[in-house]
């Protein structure tokens, strides 16, 4: 006697993936429930903060960060952009915001909001010659751009050179430094989400999966592609704008691998094109690698098994793997 | 959608679990441990020496029966975490929150050794004032700590620093010029550093001094970070003929100047430093390729220096506790400091009788005590003054590779096993 | 002034060593990519773990140096032909899953063996021969004279090889056209697997030769990705002359530098050139047009 599992969609699909019937608070509550549920506890997380203790709000915090650049590299990587460089938004971001902070005194409120436009301004400007390449070319200069701006940082000792600028604003209060990594990761993936939902959006994923059909709707790729980048690039800013007033110091450090590696692992072990993938990546990936902190160097070589791993073995992440196990029934029928 | 609220949930039980509120323990009952933490960069060799030195001297003391603070004795405990702050990947945040990590976990009642990095250094100093946490660093150089110090005095108290810092390295170095330029009439240098702040600034101010002094200074050439071709420098040195290449290194890739000064067969003696000539198996690494290199030891404990007593059984000790491997490649720079620092922490506890922050800092302040590197007092700027006689300050010295593979001490005069001598090629 | 003398064919001697590095550093990636359009990011992790084998079987195993070369070029080798089958055969055609791979199977070489404590100076290479001569007033080691040779010997053989032997042809035929060269009984997967395998063992050879030279740390492994990457962007990345001449510039341009101007930068000219180049031609000065057309 043979089985095979079969896999039934929950009534309250209609047609197709996205669009729901909706007959009762109870089905009304098992849409709603993983939405909100992820959202209430970030809210509340924070405000926990003596029960939680600090290191773990500080981990919380670093999540969001991660987060943001996850959802960025998501959002290039729906318009087909594959980036091995995080990296510079981040640190575009990061540096802006320490050299307004340092040079004209200004404070976080401004510097902040200033360094995230900026910062994903000059990234789309440095990037936009290349948006004309696809594939492997646009993943090999964003991987050796940030490298290549740290080195011309400390050579150049502009912008403080090897030691960076330090003694920057602090952020003005504590409640301030849990709530707008938070929210701004909030916005972020509802905003990214909504948008990829759009005409839009649609444009953009257009672009990722055919370019040439799109360009013979007359429609400008470059320029969306741009736009595309534009929009990233305000997310992983903003996350290096705020880190450097978190840190009170900016140095070439803000070009990291790290911030490379780590947003990558996010979106790929959570699952990439969904958004809600990345996040989940990176509020599993950072608490587990503060977790392996006692096994030092190492903890890279982990994220790259991971990473292998996910890429090999498990191409939708676990994202896409809750969403099937969530919305449908499963269960063993016999064959033959 | 699906289980993200059940892993955020996870997320959050975790943390309960793990996580609970920090409260300082200042008091301590009897039997506690004084717990000291070293977050460092271990993977570094400066990182990995200044830990082994930390644990003997805690073994030392323990066997003892440990500090007296007032009426009871209590053990010492070292906890290390890597910060990983040696690799250039590493950012700033990502150490600090290991830092943090130990604290939250561990609860020290003081960090020894500490940041590798300055830029680092600069930004733990934060942390120490927010836990309140004596902090004396042994191996970051940078000058602008002391300034932090001298500026924000209330809220930086905690931070203090006990090895070398730039400034006086660049004394030391004068120091030797001064020998070398009158001994053999040497008038032409030529200045390689690493492009660090701390080597630029040494390497600047003995530039200074050198064009002020009537020497010539060919060059000033900086070389980033993990380099290893010196090339473009060596052939200018020959064609200048220069006399002397002052050199401020401390990456692992440094070494291969010297291999490569002799590989072009270089008429000129090399001094300053340069880290991975400085411990003692480098005759053998470098296969007697070494020889004449003068080399300057930040501080005094690696290289052992008959008039400091400490300094030998330190080096003797160290060989025992960790075998002849270890001792062979001590690096020049942190361990002496960091071995120091444990007994530095332990007789400021004794004197203040508790282990509460303010008054260790104010015991630490009145540190006045033979250690390792000689005589080490803090100054007002919570650094340890350094110079040239281990009776009166902390001390680095300056020693000559010498057949048959030996390091013979040469400055300063006080202290000195022998005399700077011109290498066999250059005769 | 004896000074001035030395400066221009030092300048010239020391340009052309530097170009060679590149030029070796970076044909393994080119040739990988340019036959199978695999980036392999692992470059410089492959790049890497040659030193340090060399090193571990000098070392620990006493091997000769002959052999422990030998042995290393075919151990290096037949790690990016199992990379192949065992990684890459999986996600072939997925541009995104093939750069993660590998980029991510670089990384994690890199790092294992800073965690096993590969991190100080002890690594260092022995020199092939040891010494040096004058060449028109200007100092060079052997080890360098060993790296020009080595360099032009390797153009040389790749050109013979790929003109003239089965397997040369069948890489040319893929990279051509690939449905076409299957069509005519060339294996894909096979020529892209030797590809790879071909690509790693240059990377062996470079290391071996240029390793010598300086000591082998992790973050050479890095940048030695970072170089050949940045060569390939300004030659264009699959084009043999683009990478050679792409070698020239920016080698003759970093001695300059390093010369007239500061050591330090050095790295610079990098940067500049790639941006340059990305603003002029983005698929690099040889290489093909390849915005919309083409895989890459």
């Amino acid at each position: 006697m043979k089985y095979r599992k079969e896999r039934l969609d929950r009534g309250i699909k209609a047609r197709c993936e996205d669009i729901f019937a909706l007959s009762s608070y109870r089905e009304i509550l098992y849409l709603a429930f993983p939405r909100v549920l992820p959202v209430a506890v970030l809210l509340i997380l924070p405000l926990l903060k003596d029960v939680v203790g600090l290191y773990w709000e500080k981990v919380l915090m670093i999540s969001c960060i991660i987060a943001l650049l996850a959802l960025s590299w998501d959002l290039m990587a729906s318009v087909g952009l594959i980036s091995l460089g995080q990296a510079l938004f981040f640190g575009a971001g990061a540096y802006i915001t320490g050299f307004l902070n340092h040079a004209f005194k200004l404070p976080p409120i401004l510097t902040i909001p200033l360094g995230t436009l900026a910062g994903a301004l000059f990234c789309t400007l440095l990037l936009s010659p290349v948006l004309r390449l696809r594939g492997v070319y646009f993943a090999i200069v964003t991987l050796t751009l940030p490298l290549l701006l740290a080195r011309f940082i400390e050579t150049t000792k502009i912008l403080g050179g090897t030691e960076g600028m330090s003694g920057l604003s602090p952020l003005p209060d504590i409640w301030i430094e849990m709530y707008v990594p938070v929210l701004a990761l909030l916005l972020c993936l509802f905003g990214f989400r909504r948008l990829i939902n759009e005409d839009y959006g649609l444009v953009l994923q257009g672009i990722r999966d055919n370019d040439r059909a799109v360009m013979s709707g007359a429609i400008n790729i470059y320029w969306f592609k741009a736009q595309a980048v534009f929009l990233a690039g305000l997310a992983g800013s903003f996350a290096g704008a705020f880190m450097t007033h978190y840190n009170q110091v900016v140095g070439m450090a803000a070009f990291a691998m790290d911030y490379s590696i780590l947003p990558l692992t996010a979106a790929v072990l959570g699952g990439v094109g969904s958004f809600a993938g990345p996040t989940i990546g990176a509020f599993i990936l950072v608490p587990l690698s503060e977790m392996l902190r006692a096994v030092g160097t190492l903890r890279v070589v982990f994220y790259s098994a991971i990473l292998i791993i996910c890429v090999v073995g498990l191409p939708e992440g676990v994202f896409h793997y809750i969403r099937r196990k969530y919305h449908q029934f499963e269960r063993m029928v016999e064959v033959g | 959608m699906g289980k993200k609220g059940l892993l955020a949930l996870g997320f959050l039980v975790l943390a309960v679990i793990i996580g609970f509120p920090y409260a300082a323990v200042a008091q301590l009952k009897p039997g506690d441990p004084i717990v000291i933490g070293v977050p460092t960069a271990l993977g570094s060799i400066e990182g990995r020496d200044g830990w082994m030195a930390i644990q003997m001297a805690v073994e030392e003391i323990n066997a003892k029966g440990g500090v007296q603070v007032g009426a009871t004795k209590h053990l010492l405990r070292a906890y290390s975490i890597d910060t990983r702050e040696h690799e250039p990947g590493i950012p700033v945040q990502d150490a600090l929150t290991a830092t943090e990590k130990l604290i939250l976990e561990k609860k020290p009642h003081a960090i020894a050794l500490g940041n590798f990095r300055s830029e680092v250094l600069l930004a733990s100093m934060d942390l120490m004032s927010k836990y309140k946490l004596p902090y004396i660093c042994s191996i970051a150089m940078t000058p602008l700590f002391q300034k932090k110090i001298a500026d924000e005095y209330d809220k930086y108290k905690y931070c203090f620093r006990n090895c070398l810092n730039s400034p006086y390295l660049a004394m030391y170095m004068t120091e030797v010029m001064k020998f070398i330029g009158k001994q053999f009439g040497f008038k032409k240098a030529y200045i390689i550093v690493q492009d660090t702040l701390w080597a630029q600034a040494t390497g600047k101010g003995l530039d200074k001094w050198l064009k002020e002094n009537g020497w010539e200074v060919a060059s000033f050439d900086a070389y980033a970070l993990g380099s290893s071709d010196f090339s473009p420098s060596l052939i200018k040195v020959r064609a200048q003929k220069a006399q002397g290449i002052v050199t401020f290194f401390d990456m692992p890739q440094s070494g291969i100047l010297l291999k490569q000064a002799r590989a072009m067969k270089i008429p000129a003696l090399l001094a300053g430093f340069i880290s991975p000539v400085a411990p003692e198996n480098a005759w053998d690494v470098f296969e007697k390729e070494v020889e004449g290199m003068v080399n300057m030891q930040f501080e005094i404990g690696p290289v052992p220096v008959k008039a400091v007593p400490k300094s030998v059984a330190f080096n003797e000790n160290f060989g025992k506790r960790w075998g002849k491997e270890a001792r062979v490649k001590l690096s020049g720079h942190g361990p002496g400091p960091s071995y120091d620092s444990i007994y530095i922490f332990a007789n400021a506890i004794e004197r203040a009788k508790t282990v509460e922050p303010d008054a260790v800092v104010k015991a630490l302040e009145q540190t006045d005590m033979q250690g390792v590197v000689g005589r080490i007092r803090f100054g007002k700027d919570h650094q340890v003054v350094y110079g040239v006689d281990p009776k009166e300050a902390a001390l680095g010295c300056c020693f000559q590779w010498k057949k048959p593979g030996t390091r013979v001490v040469v400055f300063p005069e006080v202290v000195a096993e022998g005399k700077i001598e011109l290498p066999p090629y250059m005769k | 002034m004896d000074c001035r003398k030395i400066m221009l064919p030092s300048i010239i001697i020391y340009g052309l060593i530097n170009s060679v590095i590149l030029a070796l550093i970076a044909m393994g990636f080119s040739l990988t990519f340019g036959i199978s359009g695999v980036a392999n990011f692992a470059y410089g992790g492959f790049y890497l773990f040659s030193g340090f084998l060399v090193w571990m079987l000098l070392n620990y195993l006493k091997f000769p140096l002959i052999l422990a070369i030998m042995v290393t070029i075919g151990v290096t080798g037949l790690l990016g032909f199992v990379t192949y089958w065992v990684i890459l055969l999986r996600v072939r055609g997925i541009a995104l899953s093939e750069v993660i791979a590998t980029f991510a199977l670089g990384v994690g070489i890199l790092e294992l063996f800073r965690w096993m404590g590969f991190v100080t100076y002890e690594f260092t290479l022995p020199y092939l021969k040891k010494g040096m001569i004058l060449i028109a007033g200007v100092p060079v080691d052997y080890q360098r004279l060993f790296i020009i040779g080595i360099g032009l010997g390797l153009v040389l053989f790749l050109y013979f090889f790929t003109h003239y032997t089965r397997i040369g042809l069948s890489f040319r035929g893929i990279a051509q056209n690939e449905r076409t060269a299957i069509s005519l009984g060339i294996k894909s997967d096979r020529t892209a697997a030797l590809s790879l395998a071909f690509g790693s063992a240059m990377a062996a050879v470079a290391a071996i030769v240029i390793l010598p030279l300086g000591i082998i740390s992790i973050n050479t492994g890095y940048e030695v990705l970072l170089i050949a990457v940045a060569v390939g962007i300004v030659g264009g990345l699959e084009s043999v002359p683009g990478i050679l001449v792409a070698s020239l510039i920016l080698g003759y341009a970093q001695v300059i530098t390093g010369t007239y101007f500061k050591p330090e930068w050095m790295m610079v000219v990098y940067l500049a050139a790639i941006v340059l180049v990305l603003g002029i031609r983005p698929s690099g000065l040889f290489g093909k047009f390849k915005e919309l057309e083409e895989r890459v």
